[in-house]
Formats: C-alpha cells, sequence, structure tokens
C-alpha cells in the first residue's frame, strides 16, 4: 500500500523532471526569441524578457535572405542525402536480412565503424578534393559527405527492421493465385514501407544536425546549411552578437523537427530502439 | 547463438544438394550486388579521404604557400604527439566523454524507468524526449551559453550559490561544465531510449519472482534488472562514448575552445580550416580517427561484446 | 550514386523551388548572359549602404553584387582564404581587413595593381597610417576603403567625478583608477579573438616596443614581445583585471559588449556611473539620438572622446589602426573591370558616403574636408580621428600575421591570467610555432 503510493509519487516526481528537463532549455531558448534587441545590446538577464519584442525578431530573421536561404539549403541538401541514403540502405538491408552471403556481417561492421568515423578527419582531405574538382560550396559537395553518416544509420535501422517482417507472406500470396509483382507491392511494400519511413526520418535528423562539414566546406549561402549559418549569423550591428535573433533562428530551424516530432513519435522511438539493440 | 540466422535462411530440406548449392550461389550473387553501392559508398567517402589525409600528413603543406610543400616524413606526428597541446585536448576530450556518458547513464536510465512505467500521459513523455533528440546541437550549445550569459541569461540569478556577474567562460571548471551540460542535456534522450529497449526486455515475471522472495528494491535491480539489460547498457555507452569523444559543436559555438575546453577535434579543425596547416592538420586527423579506434577497441574488450550479435540476436 | 549528380540537380531545385530573391544572389558564374556581373565579398556592416555604392559603381560594362562574410575578422579570412585557394573566378572583388593584407599577397592571391591603379591606389591623398596598411613589398597592393582608429569614449561625469582633466593626454593606470573610484568601468576588448590583438598591440607599441620586428623575413621575424614594454602592456592588461573597473565579462568582451555599460539604467547600482571604453569610431553614430535608439539627448551630451590613453605616462599613445581595404582577387575573369570598380569604391566620393551612412571613417584626407561630413560630425572629433590614424600603431605586417595573433591569443586570454611572465611566454610560444615547433 505504502509501497504503492511511494512508487507513484516517484512516477510523478520522474515524469516531472523529464518534461522539465526536455522542455526548460527550449522554453528558454523562445522566451530569449522575444527579448528586444537593446535590452540584449544593454544586458538583460533573466530567464523572461523584461522589454517584449513582439514578432520583431523572427521577423528580422525571416526578412534575412541568407538565413532563408540557410533553411533552403539545409532542406534540400539533407532531403536528398535522405532519400539517396535511404535508397542504397533498403537495398543493403534487404539483402541483409533476407539474402545468405559472404561478407553480410562484414557490412554491418563496416556500417558501424564508419559511423563512428570522426567526421573532423574527413575535412581537411575532402576540403582540398572539393576544391580541385569544384565540389566546393556546392550541394553535392555536402550531400556526398553526409553519406558518410546517414548511409551507415539507415543500414543499421533498416536491416534491424527488415529482420522483423514475415517474408514467408510474400510466399504464401504467390501460393493464393499473385503474380510476384503484385506479392511484392501488396504484402512486401505496405509491411516495408513503415520501416524505410522511420529510417528516412532519423536519416534526416542526422543530415538536419551536421555542422562539421557545414561551415569547413562551404564559403557562401550557396550551399551553407542552417547550423552552420546561425553560428555565422550577423544582424543590424555586427559588433554585437544578435543574440535574440539567434534565438529566433534557432526556435524557426527547430520548428521543422518538432513537427516531425510530434507526427511520428511513436515511429521514431521504434526506429531508435530497434536500430541499436533489437526492441 | 551466432548460427541463428545462418539457421533461420537455410532453405528446407529435402531438396537435391546441387539445387540448393545453385541456390545458395545465386543467393550469394544476388546479396553482393544489393549491398554494393552502399559499400562502395560508404567507402569511397570515408577510406578514400583518410587515406588522403594519410598521404598529405607526411608533408609540410600550408593553404597559403601551396609550392612550398616538402616531404618531411613522421615529423608531423612528432610535433604533435610531443606537445603539450595534443595531449592537453585529448584529455579534455577523454574528461568530457567519462563525465558525460556517466551522468548521461543515471539520467537515462532514471528516465527510461519512468518511461517504462509510465501509462499515462506516455505520448507526451515520449514526443518531449524525443525533442532535446532532434534539436541541432549547435542550437542546444547557442541555448546554454546563452543561459550562462551574464549578460542575458538566467542561470546566474537562479542559482543560489552563484554571483549575478559570474562569467562561466572565464575558467576551465565553469566553461567545461557549461560544454557539457549542453551535451548531456541534448544526449540524454537518446541514451534514455536505448535503456528503454534493453528494460523491455527484462520480464516482470522475473522481477515478480525476485519480489515474492522478497528483494528489495534494490536488490532486483543489481541481482535482476541490470543484468539482464546488459547488452543494452554496453551498446549505448558504446554508440555515445564514441559520439562523445567526437565532441566538437556544442565548443565551437560555446568557447571556441577558449579557456583551455578545446577538444581533439577542435584542435584538429583549426589547424586544417583556420590555421590552412594541411599537412599538420591531416596528421591530427589520422592521430584522431586511431585514437576513436582505440577508444572503441577499448570498450568493446572491456565489455567483451561483439556489437553485431549483442544487436542481432539480443 | 552520390557522385553522378554533380551540379544539374541543386540548379534545377534551385529554379524551381526558389523565389525570386533568390535569383538576384546567384553568383556571376551563372548570370554569363550579356554584362558581366563582378562579386565584391564584404564584411557584414552596412550592406545597405554598400549595395547602393555597388550600384552607383555599376557600369553598362559590368554589374557589382554585394556577398557577404561573417563577422569576425578572422572567418572573413578564412572564408576568402578558402575561396582564393580553391582558385575560386567569382571572386572579384574582396574587402579585406588590413592585417591580412600582406598575407593575401604574399601567397599570389591579389591581382596585381597596373601602374595607372597603382597611383591611385597609393595616392598622397591617402593618411599615413591607411597608406602603410595598403602597401607591400614597397607597392600598393590593394585599394584603401576607409580607415577605421579607436578612441577613448567616456561619460564626461564621470571624468569630471574622478577630476580627470581630459584635455590633456590620460594614461590608463588613470583611467582605470578613476573608474575604480569612482564607480565606474572600464570597456576593452579582451574575449580570445583578434580584437584582443589590437589592444595588446596598441598597448605594446604605446610603450615603445613591437610584438616582432623584421617582419619582412616572414617566419624568420624576430619576436620582440619579451620587452619592457611587453612587461608594461602585461601590467595594464593586469591592473585591468584585478581592478574593480574591469566589466564582469571580461574575458568574452567584444565591440559591442560594453556599449550597453556606457548609461546604465540604475546609477546606483555597481559601475551604475558609466564607463571609460575604448573603442572604433562606430560608438559615435552608434549613441547618436534618432530612430529606434535608447539614448537620450541628454545622456549623448554627455558622452566625451578623448585620444586613446598612454601605456607609459608621457610617451604618446599609438591607436589601433583598423579598416578595410578593397583586393581584386588574383583569379577573376574580369580584372580590368574589377581594378576599375575597385577605383571607384574607393572614391572620396564614396568614402564620405561610407562615413555618413555607416560610420565609417574616410582614409582620404580630402574627404575630412567635404561639407557633408562636417556636418555630420563635430569638428574636433574628426580631428581626433584623423590624428589618430595618422599616429597609428599598426600591427606587425606580415605574411604571418594570423598564426602570430593566435598565438599571442592562446598565451595571453583570459586577461586574468595575465602577468610578468605573460611576455616571455607568448614570446617562446610565438616562436615556437613560426619554426613549427609547437602545436597552434
Amino acid at each position: 500500500m505504502g509501497n504503492t503510493t511511494v512508487q507513484r509519487v516517484g512516477l510523478v516526481a520522474g515524469i516531472a523532471l523529464i518534461l522539465v528537463w526536455c522542455l526548460l532549455p527550449v522554453a528558454w531558448i523562445i522566451s530569449l526569441s522575444f527579448k528586444s534587441a537593446e535590452s540584449i545590446t544593454n544586458g538583460s538577464p533573466g530567464f523572461f524578457p523584461k522589454d517584449f519584442a513582439g514578432w520583431d525578431n523572427y521577423q528580422a530573421v525571416w526578412d534575412n535572405e541568407q538565413f532563408r536561404r540557410a533553411i533552403f539549403n539545409s532542406i534540400g541538401i539533407s532531403l536528398i542525402a535522405t532519400v539517396l541514403s535511404v535508397i542504397l540502405a533498403t537495398l543493403a538491408a534487404y539483402a541483409i536480412a533476407r539474402l545468405e552471403f559472404r561478407g553480410k556481417r562484414l557490412v554491418l561492421s563496416v556500417a558501424l565503424a564508419i559511423a563512428m568515423f570522426p567526421v573532423v578527419s574527413l575535412v581537411g582531405p575532402l576540403f582540398d578534393m572539393w576544391r580541385a574538382i569544384r565540389l566546393y560550396d556546392t550541394w553535392p559537395g555536402l550531400i556526398i559527405p553526409y553519406m558518410s553518416f546517414t548511409l551507415p544509420l539507415a543500414i543499421w535501422t533498416l536491416s534491424a527492421f527488415f529482420r522483423e517482417i514475415p517474408w514467408e507472406m510474400e510466399q504464401a500470396a504467390q501460393v493464393d493465385g499473385a503474380t510476384s509483382w503484385q506479392a511484392f507491392r501488396k504484402v512486401i511494400v505496405p509491411l516495408a514501407a513503415p520501416g524505410v519511413f522511420t529510417a528516412a526520418i532519423l536519416t534526416f535528423f542526422f543530415a538536419w544536425n551536421d555542422f562539421v562539414f557545414g561551415i569547413s566546406l562551404t564559403s557562401t549561402e550557396n550551399a551553407r546549411p542552417i547550423p552552420a549559418s546561425l553560428s555565422f549569423f550577423v544582424g543590424a550591428d555586427p559588433f554585437n552578437r544578435p543574440v535574440s535573433l539567434i534565438a529566433a533562428g534557432a526556435v524557426l530551424a527547430t520548428i521543422p523537427i518538432v513537427i516531425i516530432v510530434l507526427l511520428f513519435q511513436r515511429k521514431i522511438v521504434a526506429g531508435l530502439t530497434s536500430g541499436a539493440v533489437k526492441g | 547463438m551466432s548460427t541463428a540466422t545462418t539457421t533461420r535462411t537455410q532453405p528446407a530440406t529435402g531438396r537435391r544438394k546441387a539445387v540448393v548449392s545453385d541456390r545458395l550461389k545465386a543467393e550469394n550473387a544476388l546479396g553482393r550486388k544489393l549491398v554494393a553501392p552502399a559499400v562502395i559508398v560508404m567507402l569511397l567517402v570515408t577510406v578514400f579521404p583518410i587515406v588522403r589525409a594519410l598521404w598529405l600528413s607526411f608533408y609540410n603543406y600550408t593553404l597559403t604557400a601551396p609550392d612550398d610543400r616538402r616531404f618531411v616524413g613522421l615529423s608531423n606526428y612528432l610535433t604533435a604527439l610531443t606537445d603539450s597541446l595534443f595531449w592537453r585536448a585529448t584529455g579534455v576530450t577523454v574528461m568530457i566523454m567519462v563525465i558525460t556518458v556517466a551522468v548521461e547513464l543515471v539520467v537515462g536510465f532514471v528516465f527510461a524507468m519512468v518511461m517504462h512505467r509510465v501509462v499515462f500521459g506516455r505520448g507526451v513523455v515520449r514526443t518531449s524526449i524525443l525533442i532535446p533528440y532532434g534539436i541541432v546541437t549547435v542550437i542546444s550549445g547557442f541555448a546554454w551559453q546563452f543561459a550562462f550569459s551574464l549578460n542575458n541569461g538566467f542561470v546566474n540569478g537562479w542559482l543560489p550559490f552563484v554571483g549575478d556577474d559570474f562569467n562561466w567562460f572565464e575558467h576551465f571548471g565553469s566553461g567545461i561544465t557549461a560544454i557539457m551540460i549542453s551535451e548531456i542535456w541534448k544526449t540524454t534522450p537518446f541514451m534514455s531510449l536505448l535503456l528503454l529497449a534493453g528494460l523491455a526486455q527484462v520480464s516482470e515475471d522475473m522481477i515478480e519472482a525476485a519480489k515474492v522472495d522478497g528483494a528489495t528494491w534494490w536488490q532486483r535491480l543489481y541481482k535482476v534488472i541490470l543484468p539482464n539489460m546488459r547488452a543494452a547498457i554496453m551498446v549505448a555507452v558504446l554508440f555515445r562514448a564514441l559520439d562523445a569523444y567526437r565532441i566538437f559543436d556544442n565548443i565551437f559555438v560555446m568557447t571556441a575552445g577558449a579557456a583551455g575546453t578545446e577538444s581533439i577535434s577542435f584542435l584538429t579543425y583549426r589547424q586544417v580550416i583556420e590555421q590552412f596547416q594541411l599537412g599538420m592538420g591531416s596528421a591530427l586527423s589520422v592521430l584522431l580517427f586511431l585514437s576513436v579506434l582505440l577508444v572503441a577497441f577499448i570498450l568493446v574488450k572491456a565489455f567483451r561484446v561483439d556489437l553485431a550479435q549483442a544487436r542481432q540476436e539480443s | 550514386m552520390g557522385w553522378r549528380i554533380r551540379r544539374p540537380l541543386p540548379r534545377r531545385f534551385l529554379t524551381a523551388g526558389a523565389a525570386a530573391a533568390l535569383v538576384s544572389t546567384t553568383l556571376a558564374a551563372c548570370g554569363d548572359a550579356g554584362t558581366p556581373t563582378l562579386n565584391w565579398y564584404v564584411n557584414p556592416e552596412g550592406v545597405e549602404t554598400l549595395q547602393a555604392v555597388a550600384e552607383g559603381c555599376s557600369t553598362d560594362d559590368f554589374k557589382i553584387a554585394v556577398q557577404q562574410l561573417p563577422s569576425s575578422a578572422t572567418d572573413q579570412r578564412t572564408q576568402l582564404a578558402r575561396r582564393l585557394a580553391a582558385r575560386d573566378s567569382s571572386t572579384d572583388l574582396m574587402s579585406l581587413d588590413p592585417v591580412y593584407v600582406p598575407e593575401f599577397a604574399s601567397a599570389g592571391w591579389l591581382h596585381e595593381l597596373p601602374d595607372k591603379y597603382a597611383t591611385e591606389a597609393g595616392s598622397d591623398d591617402l593618411l599615413a597610417g591607411a597608406l602603410d596598411a595598403i602597401t607591400w613589398d614597397g607597392k600598393p597592393v590593394a585599394f584603401s576603403q576607409w580607415a577605421n582608429t579607436q578612441v577613448l569614449w567616456y561619460r564626461k561625469s564621470l571624468a569630471q567625478a574622478a577630476g580627470l582633466d581630459m584635455t590633456q593626454p590620460v594614461t590608463w593606470d588613470q583611467v582605470i583608477q578613476a573608474a575604480a573610484d569612482n564607480n565606474g568601468s572600464v570597456g576593452v576588448q579582451a574575449n580570445k579573438y583578434e580584437g584582443y590583438v589590437v589592444w595588446l598591440n596598441s598597448l605594446i607599441e604605446g610603450a615603445g616596443g613591437t610584438i616582432v620586428d623584421d617582419t619582412e623575413a616572414g617566419a624568420k621575424a624576430k619576436v620582440t614581445i619579451d620587452s619592457d614594454a611587453g612587461r608594461d602592456a602585461a601590467k595594464v592588461i593586469e591592473t585591468l583585471a584585478d581592478s574593480p573597473a574591469r566589466q564582469a565579462d571580461l574575458s568574452v568582451s567584444n565591440e559591442g559588449t560594453s556599449l550597453g555599460r556606457m548609461f546604465p539604467a540604475d546609477p546606483a547600482a555597481p559601475q551604475g556611473a558609466g564607463e571609460f571604453m575604448v573603442n572604433w569610431t562606430f560608438v559615435y553614430k552608434n549613441y547618436e539620438p534618432g530612430d529606434g535608439k535608447d539614448t537620450t539627448a541628454e545622456q549623448f551630451d554627455d558622452l566625451g572622446w578623448a585620444r586613446y590613453p598612454q601605456t607609459v605616462a608621457g610617451e604618446e599613445s599609438r591607436p589601433p589602426l583598423g579598416g578595410i581595404e578593397i583586393g581584386v582577387g588574383a583569379y577573376t575573369d574580369h580584372p580590368d573591370y574589377a581594378l576599375q570598380a575597385a577605383e571607384c569604391l574607393t572614391s572620396a566620393e564614396s568614402q564620405v558616403k561610407y562615413a555618413l551612412e555607416i560610420g565609417w571613417m574616410p582614409s582620404r584626407a580630402s574627404a575630412y574636408d567635404s561639407a557633408e561630413l562636417r556636418d555630420a560630425y563635430p569638428a574636433d572629433l574628426l580631428t581626433l580621428f584623423r590624428e589618430s590614424i595618422d599616429n597609428a600603431g599598426t600591427r606587425p605586417k606580415t605574411a604571418f600575421y594570423n598564426t602570430i595573433s593566435s598565438a599571442l591569443q592562446a598565451r595571453w586570454h583570459p586577461a586574468s591570467a595575465v602577468d610578468d611572465d605573460t611576455p616571455a611566454r607568448s614570446a617562446k610560444f610565438v616562436e615556437d610555432i613560426l619554426e613549427g615547433r609547437s602545436l597552434l
């Protein structure tokens, strides 16, 4: 009796802890984005804005062409990298989950090893090669190195998902008179699609998060993604770091992530947990 | 256990051997064809550059004077390995890795326990926990840098034992603390989700049985739950440790390496990108790569865990 | 596969998905129809004015498009150098911090100025400090867009309370003491960045010393910071760091952080009496009351300015020199147009426009005589700026400047750790770095 009460209190406290932990910094950055530029210059310590700026900072960030370009670059580059990785990874994961071939474990090990690769090690040589072959400061110049971490992640997640698919159903459908294409389309695709989709979301998160390549392999808004752009962001007054503008930019850059999380929370949790340890 | 995968896909018995081996051969070929593009791309984008880094690391090569490139053998490595800055950065990196992973493991486990038990509000909790996970590391760095800022932050005001004009980024101890907090905040959710997956595999019956036998909560935790989560904990620690060893984004944003908060990744980055020292920078890249391998090797040996196996068979 | 999609894919995405606004910044390489577009990489300040001047300098033969660089001098250098090392032909014109001119010139990244332009670029209309900044190997290698310098900005009421006679040269010790005794503070730039070296260099030169000598010798330059002048400079930094007049964010301070401490809201609060601040010329326009400004006319009346403080009493101070030089990219496809454009962008007329709209001080003597400038700034302030630029202590002119600067930052930051040994330790470190014996 007493035990359960203690447990219940503990649980509620735990939930509160998680919510505060996760959301307090988010609330902070939102609150900061409403502090006015003048109050930032003059110094305005405290959690809440004393001098409420309304949507001014958001307006200013959104009117900044470099920022819009960076958002556009980030979306484009991350999406392309995601699509390419997921396509290649689907082929590989299908083979790993369903076929027996030599070197299978090696593929998984290689993927894991490459996922652990220190990206900073790649930056120097890539920079040197990219400027020689004119990929420096272009979209492909980022998409290609992104594959070094998106592809292993996608392979890892997808092969875990595909192992769970009851492939026998395909044969069963064929026995029931479906052609092999029908069997694939009607049976396998619906079974595999959620996994592929989840892998795509996780891959997209990783690509969106990249910073090292973003600052090293670009030099203009031609290809500079949002994290790099935020770190170089300058407001109207170059001598003052536009703290509240950066906060507004950070909030805008986080909105896509929040939307994805809200919509696909279950899938992401499933993907994360099965990707690393079979859940 | 390690034969589980092979037996599953082994064709049904009773067929003629020749057919079996033909089929196996075809399957073998198809399997390789399917993984080939992915493997080739992965190797092209990593092995190719690292080999080039290895080659460049034997040269004295500065971007501002490309024509003065000259072969210097191992002297870049010698300079790096005898330099206190290199060892300091390595020490800082190891320290960050050990502390953040330890804290994340404890906090992550608490979070996992809560998520495991929670029924009401499960969606809300899980959604919240995914937000730090999804947020860009740079933004986490900014959020915490501004929070600790004495001009516009709130931490000084909230902490009773810290003066209002305490400058967190002036000294190593406080600066590195701020950096580690941003790292821990952002990555604990990932840790907790991996642990949650492990927790889900611990059978409730066993816990109940232990309870019936009169085991206390701590005993159940140490004797039943944790041993059964071993694989999950190891995978989580390994993933996070190697990730923490590569720490870069938060440091770049929060201190830019000031007050001695430079990590080994940041040091390498500065040589290559800011100092244009492609030769020395490449040597550091190779050393960074080797040290990651070393850390991975130590962890895998220490845990005696075959990762691919832990994941496949759990 | 990743390798196939070179350029077409993103380009298609761009044209398909992007708004018209995006097209305007597309690089010259893309707009090959008709008149060529010259890219001018600028530091991101007063961009609207720069765009207007660029438009005015565009002709029927070429257009000038403004491209923005990051805000810190070091990042600007990194971005430009990376493009130029890649032999980028779209870098036609670049705004360069004066300290990087030697490095860029000796790397062969600046297009040589033909005699016709060299005469104009090195015109004797330029103030002495500005001329020195664009000269490398005895020749002008870039055009001087404007010249910056620092003066001592202060609250008249604070100086008065301290009984400091600001019509006479003041020393750092006096300023720090005055602020400490009268509930004021002293604003400097001491984050781990180029601005800190600006301060350090002026302190050392003000004591009659230098950081390095024999700079033409490149990596073999003689490191001279371990000297009495170096120790005098360390003493000033140490004094401030230990003084109640230090601002709490000293170790992360930059040109913007102390602006808000000139007119604190609550005079009774600690350091509420305002400050003495060494800072660049933009400060005047920053505080000048106007639309969207917090400063009242009354506060503005209380703002004073004086010559940069002396490191050693009786020895003339050597204020910092900044500003921007415009270089022509070595790999540009249109060198003639770019040279023509650079000349126009740096003319006396353009310089007046920069001064009026952005607060960038001219590097040409003739621009100081313009009636508009005299209307916009108090006469004594203009005289102070000119005099400061003429007497400026330039930072070491060497192709290895960035290396030297980073090495100094590594040993002198944070200011609170500076002591009598710092000059010796940093001298040793700079030498080790230049000889490739140490990591930076």
